[in-house]
C-alpha cells in the first residue's frame, strides 16, 4: 500500500553499508535504557559540578563556618591573652573628689586603682593611661561624673566597648559606696547589686544549659535552610539545563537519540546527585565544626543519625517533588526568564512553613502544623524543622507526610514527563492550558 | 568528496538489515487540537534511497519526521523503522538534523559531539575519536576545543552536521537542511547526504528547495495539509505533469494568463514565454488560442514542467496529480 502507485523504486547503486557494516556501525550499541539514563545522568552531574555557582555555592557554607571558627578563636585567645577585662590598654583611672567613701575591689574592678587628680592627669599626658574618671564634689547629689580623655579624636570601636565596659564596673563600685554609705547589710547589698541567679531545669530534672535554648532556635532555622535551600539549588539546576536545551535548540536532537523517560529520569537522578554532594559536603562540614562551635560558643547542639537519615529521605522526596514540577516548568516556558517566574511561586510555597516557625517552636501538635505537614509542597520545610525540634520522633507524622510526598512524588513525575514530551518542542509560546491538561492526561 | 566519507568496510552482511524498509508509514492520522495536521498518509523509504519531503509551510512534514523518530506518537495508523517500532530499539541507528538546530553554547564541541555520539550508541572513547575525526574532516579540527558559542555561524553548521552523522546512521532525517546554509556549506551538505545515500543509507530530506529536490532525490512525496498529493520518482512525476508546461518563442505574445482559457500561470524571460496549462488543458487548445491572437510564433515546444511548477500545481489541485498520488 505504501508504495503504490508511486512505488517506482530508485535504479540500485553501490552501497557499502547494507551489505556490510563499517567500523563505526559494528561498534554502534543499542545503548539500554540503563546505559541512556547513566550517560545523561553523568553528563549532566559532571557539567553542573563544574559551574561555579556550584562551586561557589557549595563551598560557601564550610568556609563561612571556617571563618567563624577562626573569628571565634581569635577572640577566645585575645581574651584569655590580655586577662584583664575591659581594661586591657591600661589601668583605669578613678579620681575621687566626693565626699562619698569610695574604695576599689580588685575582684569586682580589676584594672581600676584609686587616685588623685595630678597623678590621673600625669599618666594620662605621659600615655600611661588612657583616660581616667572624675567624681566630682557634688556627687552624689548632682550624678555627673567626667571621663577625661587625652584627645577629642574620633574613637575606634575598640575603645567605645573598653568605655562601656569600664563605665558598667563604675556603676557597681559608686553603687557599692552608696549601699555601704546608708549601712546597708553587706549580704542585702550583694542582693541589690545581684538580686538572682537563675537555673533553667526540665520537668524530670536534668539541666536546661544556655546552649540548648540557642540551640532550640538556631537548629531547626539553620538545618531546615540549608535542606530547603539545598532542594531549590538542586531543583533550579534541573530547571535550567531544561530551559538551557530548549533555548539553544537542542533538545530536538537529544530527544531523537533518547526516549523522554530515560532523558528526564537522568536529569533527575544526574543533578540530584549534585544535590546531594552538596548536601553531604554541608552536613560533613556541620558534623566536624559542631562540636568545636559548641565548645568554643557554649552552645549544645547536636543532630541525631535518625534526624540525619530522615532529613536525606525528605530532601531526596522534596528535590523529586520540585524537580518534576520544574522539568513540567523548563518545558512549558517559553524563556528561561518565565521558568524563573514561574518556579518562584513554587519557591514561596516551599517557605511557607519556616514563616509559621513561632508555631513550631510554640506547638509542635498545632493544626498549621500538621496540615503544613501533610502538603506535599510544604511537607520538606515543616519536617525538617519537626525532625530538629520534637524531643521524640512524631511516627505517624512522619509516616503520613512521606506517604502524601511519596504519592505526590509519583503522581507529579507522570504528568511532568507527559507535559515534558508535548510541550518540550514548542518554542516561544505559551501552551494552552488546555494542551497542558491533554497532555497530563493522555494515554500514551 | 574525501569529507565525511564512510569508512572502509569490511565484507561481512550486515543482517540487521537485508531488504527490510528503512521507514514504512502506514495510514497515520495525527492530529493538534482541531486540525489534523497529518491525514493518512502513506509512504516508504529504502536504503540506498534520498527521498525528498516537499509541502508548503504546515503540511505536516515535521511532524510526521518526529513521528518517525519517535518524538511524538500518531493517533492512528502505524509507522515501522527497520521493520520495528520506532524508538529506542533504532535510535542508535538514525541521524536526525531538525530545522531548529542548536550546540551547548558554552560546552566545547568535541564534547557536545561526544555526548550525542554515546547517545547514539557508541562508547565514549569511540564517540570521541569519530567527532574528532569528522571534525577534522570539515575543517573545524582547530577547533575541537571551542565552545559553540565561539563559533562562526559556518564552523557551528558544519559541527551541526558532524552531530548528525557522527554515529554513521541507517537513516538520516534531514528537515530543511539548506536553510540558513551559505552556498559553500550547502555543497558540503548535499555531498554529504549523497554521500551518505551512496554508502546505502535511507536518507529523508525536506526541503522547498525544489531545485535541491529534482537533482538530489530519487522519490519525492509532495504533502498538503496533511494529504499526500504526489508521491513517486522524479521522473515519474515530471512525466505525469509532462503535457502540463509550453515554452513559446517569438514576439508579441500576450504574457496575462486572463488572456487565455487554457493558461492558469504565465511568465516570459528574455523573449521565451512559459505557460503553465489549466487543469485538463491540453498544448493543442494553447495553439489555437495563439493563433487568434497578433502573436508572432517561432517556436511552440511542449516541456515536462520543473518540480516548482509542479508543487504549485498539485498543490492548486491538479487532476495529473492523481497518477502519482
Amino acid at each position: 500500500m505504501t508504495g503504490q502507485p508511486g512505488g517506482g523504486q530508485p535504479a540500485p547503486r553501490d552501497r557499502n553499508t547494507v551489505s556490510g557494516l563499517s567500523p563505526t556501525a559494528r561498534n554502534r550499541r543499542r545503548p539500554t535504557f540503563l546505559r541512556l539514563l547513566t550517560i545523561v545522568a553523568r553528563r549532566d552531574y559532571l557539567r553542573a559540578v563544574r559551574r561555579r555557582g556550584f562551586l561557589f555555592g557549595t563551598l560557601l557554607l564550610p568556609i563561612g563556618l571556617g571563618a567563624l571558627l577562626t573569628i571565634s578563636s581569635y577572640f577566645s585567645s585575645s581574651s584569655l591573652g590580655g586577662g584583664s577585662g575591659p581594661v586591657s590598654a591600661g589601668p583605669t583611672l578613678v579620681v575621687n573628689e566626693s565626699a562619698l567613701p569610695v574604695t576599689v575591689n580588685p575582684i569586682i574592678a580589676p584594672g581600676f586603682q584609686l587616685v588623685d587628680r595630678n597623678t590621673a592627669q600625669s599618666s594620662l599626658t605621659a600615655g600611661k593611661a588612657k583616660e581616667f574618671y572624675l567624681i566630682p564634689s557634688p556627687y552624689p547629689g548632682d550624678p555627673e561624673v567626667e571621663r577625661i580623655e587625652a584627645s577629642a579624636r574620633n574613637q575606634a570601636l575598640e575603645a567605645v566597648q573598653r568605655q562601656q565596659g569600664q563605665e558598667q564596673i563604675l556603676d557597681v563600685i559608686l553603687r557599692n559606696a552608696l549601699l555601704a554609705e546608708e549601712r546597708i547589710s553587706p549580704q542585702i547589698a550583694e542582693r541589690v547589686l545581684d538580686p538572682a541567679h537563675v537555673t533553667a531545669r526540665t520537668i524530670d530534672g536534668q539541666p536546661v544549659t544556655p546552649g540548648s535554648e540557642i540551640a532550640s532556635f538556631l537548629l531547626p532555622y539553620a538545618f531546615t535552610l540549608l535542606f530547603v535551600m539545598s532542594i531549590f539549588i538542586t531543583s533550579g539546576y534541573l530547571l535550567q539545563s531544561v530551559t538551557e536545551e530548549k533555548e539553544n535548540r537542542v533538545v530536538e536532537i537529544v530527544l531523537s537519540s533518547v526516549p523522554a523517560l530515560p532523558l528526564m529520569a537522568g536529569k533527575i537522578l544526574g543533578l540530584g546527585a549534585v544535590g546531594l554532594t552538596q548536601v553531604v559536603i554541608w552536613v560533613a562540614t556541620a558534623l566536624v565544626a559542631l562540636p568545636v562551635l559548641n565548645q568554643r560558643l557554649s552552645l549544645d547542639v547536636h543532630i541525631s543519625a535518625l534526624t540525619l537519615v530522615l532529613a536525606m529521605i525528605y530532601f531526596a522526596l522534596g528535590y523529586l517533588a520540585y524537580g518534576a514540577i520544574f522539568s513540567a516548568i523548563g518545558a512549558l516556558a517559553p524563556g528561561s526568564r518565565e521558568a524563573q517566574q514561574y518556579a518562584g511561586f513554587f519557591g514561596f510555597l516551599a517557605v511557607v512553613p519556616l514563616i509559621f516557625t513561632g508555631v513550631f517552636l510554640t506547638d509542635l501538635g498545632s493544626p498549621i502544623v500538621w496540615i503544613l505537614a501533610l502538603i506535599p509542597l510544604s511537607a520538606p520545610a515543616t519536617m525538617l524543622q519537626v525532625l530538629t525540634l520534637a524531643p521524640d520522633p512524631p511516627l505517624l507524622q512522619i509516616a503520613l507526610s512521606l506517604v502524601s510526598l511519596g504519592t505526590f512524588v509519583v503522581l507529579a513525575t507522570v504528568a511532568s514527563a507527559r507535559v515534558f514530551r508535548a510541550t518540550l518542542l514548542l518554542y516561544g509560546v505559551r501552551p494552552s492550558v488546555g494542551r497542558i491538561v491533554g497532555a497530563v492526561f493522555a494515554r500514551s | 568528496m574525501p569529507a565525511l566519507a564512510p569508512d572502509a568496510v569490511p565484507a561481512a552482511p550486515d543482517p540487521s538489515s537485508g531488504g527490510v524498509p528503512a521507514v514504512v508509514v502506514a495510514g497515520v492520522w495525527k492530529r493538534f487540537g482541531t486540525s489534523d495536521v497529518v491525514q493518512d498518509l502513506s509512504f516508504d523509504v529504502h536504503p540506498g534511497e534520498l527521498l525528498g519531503f516537499l509541502g508548503p509551510n504546515g503540511a505536516g512534514k515535521t511532524t510526521t519526521m518526529r513521528m518517525i523518530l519517535d518524538i511524538i506518537r500518531p493517533d492512528r495508523g502505524s509507522i515501522e523503522v527497520f521493520g520495528g517500532r520506532p524508538g529506542a530499539e533504532h535510535q542508535s541507528r538514525v541521524g536526525y538534523l531538525p530545522e531548529d538546530r542548536g550546540l551547548y553554547r558554552d560546552v566545547p564541541v568535541i564534547d557536545t559531539l561526544t555526548y550525542f555520539g554515546a547517545l547514539r550508541g557508541l562508547s565514549t572513547s569511540e564517540a570521541r575519536a569519530r567527532a574528532r575525526q569528522l571534525l577534522e574532516e570539515v575543517g573545524l579540527g582547530d577547533a575541537l576545543k571551542k565552545k559553540a558559542a565561539e563559533l562562526s555561524r559556518g564552523m557551528h553548521q558544519k559541527a551541526q552536521l558532524v552531530a548528525t552523522i557522527i554515529n554513521e546512521p541507517d537513516l538520516l532525517i534531514v528537515d530543511e537542511p539548506f536553510q540558513g546554509l551559505d552556498p559553500l556549506n550547502a555543497e558540503m551538505l548535499k555531498g554529504v547526504l549523497i554521500a551518505q545515500r551512496d554508502r546505502g543509507a535511507a536518507v529523508v530530506m525536506s526541503t522547498h528547495d525544489m531545485g535541491d529536490a529534482q537533482t538530489l532525490c530519487d522519490r519525492i512525496l509532495l504533502i498538503d495539509q496533511g494529504r499526500r498529493l504526489l508521491y513517486g520518482t522524479v521522473a515519474a512525476v515530471r512525466a505525469a505533469f509532462s503535457d502540463g508546461a509550453v515554452e513559446v518563442v517569438g514576439r508579441d505574445i500576450p504574457t496575462d494568463p486572463s488572456a487565455y482559457q487554457s493558461v492558469s500561470h504565465a511568465s516570459a524571460f528574455d523573449g521565451t514565454v512559459r505557460f503553465l496549462l489549466r487543469d485538463g488543458a491540453t498544448p493543442r487548445e494553447l495553439f489555437r488560442e495563439l493563433a487568434n491572437t497578433s502573436a508572432q510564433v517561432d517556436r511552440f515546444a511542449v516541456e515536462a514542467p520543473d518540480l516548482n511548477e509542479i508543487f504549485i500545481r498539485a498543490v492548486a489541485g491538479d487532476v495529473r496529480a492523481e497518477a502519482v498520488r
